[in-house]
């Protein structure tokens, strides 16, 4: 406690991101530090989990040290550490196990392992200071995408997901085979502002009617068999089009898919969660497609979207305030479920 | 003086309290690679028989490898953090060396010359050095001098250069090469560790961790880190220009 503000220290480690971060109330981000290691990943084409490990080590108690001091409070004043402890790489999960419940157990704070993706939710109760469940929730990430039902808080129960590649994972293999690179995403949304998306047409994949699941794992092969075809035929590829087309044809099936639980559920609102909710099209999409069903659709900054202690933090704290209490035989659990 | 030792890069991970005079209270898991789960009771237990509370601790030594890689790593975090937030220095064990020191006795009343810890890098490589045993008339002060550095080795390498010489082999190489010593070298000139104290314990890391800390070898927390020797195979290939495309973001 200070200045009669309840703090939680929240850090994450499950992926390529070395995070810690002090929030207040479990609402206000007091410091927000992120060490990405992306630098270091991009000369391998992606993450290499033995190398990730090893930067978390390195960079961990520095990361915690910083978000302390940027947040001008001292260890006595933290009330919760709040941890990641799945779903992520094993590896780089265990650093920021090992050193939250060495810093809870040093200092006697009280520990709460947060599921990474409960996590990403929570990043919008920092941005949305009023925003409260209920709400239907969209997490779209370089590993997921979900369509969860959030009735209450640290309630999540996932409607539908995909069932082979994820949004994020796409975009990356799209990406290299139309020669963007890695990461894809952030490539992909910018090439597409420039491309035609009715340029190429990808199929539209809304499997069973109903269905709340997604798959993406045609459209690389998809993609494949353009770029082949247009080079027997002699043209030329536009690299924007490509771009623009296979995005249009993944947010667009993600976008109504969204809209269409929430309004199944009657939920009023949308809120969006993941690395992927800082594409553009995807928040044009579902902004225009949500507000004519008369529903509000709510996005967590960019910085908030990537992996990072903050929402980590946001949702220790209201696991705690719900009673949750979690020891010190936390383990790391890669393929953690929702 | 009370020094914290964690030692978590064998197969069992196990904590002790040592102090000034030499007296060590332990805990030890008896669950196979619990370390991540086991880490905080085993240190809470080794206080706790020490009867000793955690602000009383002068140093966090850490057994930094080599072994297992995911093993060094949660020793030498809790060590880094709880040194962090206790404000007290780190004191850096190596594994080997910690393995030879429990050896030692053994070693010289079994009349080695050597002293040869080995730990299980697979493929025919190991960690492992030779120290050479000494001791003064009157048994109290061992001491134990280095003839080969610790790295990685190949068994049959490592062998060659103990010779024909008396050797004295620790460490779970032993499971893992046994054969290979008894064919390489001459009978009666090599004995093998008991069980019972073949593999890595927090209690010669304490040992070595106490050495250190009297003659003021510590460090700060952040400069604690771990000896893999070895770089992650991605970065082994990117060296040799083999890295393959198989290798992507998961999350």
């Amino acid at each position: 406690m200070k200045n009669g503000q309840f703090l939680t220290l929240g850090i994450e480690t499950s992926c390529d991101e070395t995070a810690a971060s002090v929030v207040a109330d479990g609402r206000v981000v007091m410091s927000n530090i992120i060490s990405s290691q992306i630098d270091i990943h991009t000369a391998y084409g992606g993450v290499v989990p033995e190398i990730a490990s090893r930067r978390h080590l390195e960079r961990i108690n520095d990361v915690i040290e910083r978000a302390l001091k940027e947040a001008d409070i001292e260890v006595k004043d933290i009330d919760l550490i709040g941890v990641t402890y799945g779903p992520g790489l094993v590896g780089a999960l265990l650093i920021g196990v090992a050193a939250a419940k060495a810093m809870a157990y040093a200092a006697d704070i009280p520990l709460i392992g947060v599921n990474h993706m409960h996590g990403h939710i929570a990043a919008n109760y920092l941005e949305h200071h009023d925003l409260e469940p209920p709400f239907m929730a969209l997490v779209v990430s370089g590993g997921h995408t979900e369509i969860v039902n959030v009735p209450a808080y640290n309630s999540c129960e996932k409607l539908g997901g995909t069932r082979d590649d994820a949004a994020g994972e796409a975009f990356d293999k799209v990406a290299r085979v139309i020669g963007l690179g890695y990461p894809g995403g952030p490539k992909i949304d910018k090439a597409a502002k420039e491309g035609d998306p009715e340029a190429v047409q990808f199929k539209r994949v809304y499997l069973e009617p109903g269905s709340l699941d997604f798959s993406f794992s045609g459209l690389k092969t998809q993609a494949l068999n353009y770029l082949n075809s247009e080079r027997q035929a002699g043209r030329e590829i536009n690299v924007n089009d490509v771009a623009a087309s296979f995005q249009e044809a993944v947010v667009e099936v993600i976008a109504n898919k969204a809209v269409d639980a929430a309004k199944r559920y009657d939920q009023k609102r949308i809120v969006m969660a993941g690395g992927v909710a800082s594409n553009s099209r995807l928040r044009a999409l579902i902004s225009a497609a949500a507000s004519a069903a008369g529903i509000e659709v709510l996005k967590p900054s960019p910085v908030l979207c990537t992996d990072n202690g903050a929402m980590i933090a946001s949702a220790a704290y209201y696991a705690y305030k719900s009673g949750e209490r979690t020891d010190y035989e936390l383990d790391a659990v890669p393929g953690l479920e929702f | 003086m009370k020094i914290l030792a964690i030692e978590t890069t064998g197969k069992y991970g196990s904590v002790s309290v040592i102090d000034e005079e030499g007296h060590v209270w332990s805990a030890e898991s008896r669950e196979e690679m619990n370390h991540l789960r086991g880490i905080i009771s085993l240190i809470d237990e080794a206080l706790a028989s020490a009867g000793i509370s955690k602000s009383e601790l002068t140093h966090i030594a850490a057994s930094i490898g080599p072994g297992s890689f995911t093993g060094i790593r949660i020793g030498v975090t809790t060590a880094r953090t709880m040194a962090q937030i206790l404000g007290i220095p780190c004191i850096a064990v190596s594994s080997i060396r910690a393995l030879a020191e429990e050896a030692l006795s053994k070693a010289i009343s079994s009349d080695a010359r050597f002293v040869v810890p080995i730990i299980n890098a697979r493929r025919h490589q190991t960690y492992g050095a030779i120290y050479e045993a000494e001791f003064t008339s009157d048994h109290e002060h061992q001491s134990i001098s280095v003839i080969s550095e610790e790295r990685q080795y190949m068994i049959e390498e490592l062998l060659d250069k103990i010779g024909s010489d008396v050797a004295f082999f620790t460490g779970d190489g032993i499971d893992a090469y046994g054969d290979i010593i008894k064919d390489k070298l001459i009978e009666g000139c090599y004995s093998f560790a008991d069980e019972d104290v073949r593999y890595q314990s927090s209690v010669s890391v304490a040992k070595i961790a106490l050495q250190k800390a009297k003659r003021g070898d510590v460090i700060g927390y952040e400069e604690l880190l771990p000896e893999y020797m070895r770089l992650a195979e991605a970065e082994q290939r990117l060296k040799a220009g083999t890295l393959s495309d198989k290798i992507k973001k998961p999350y």
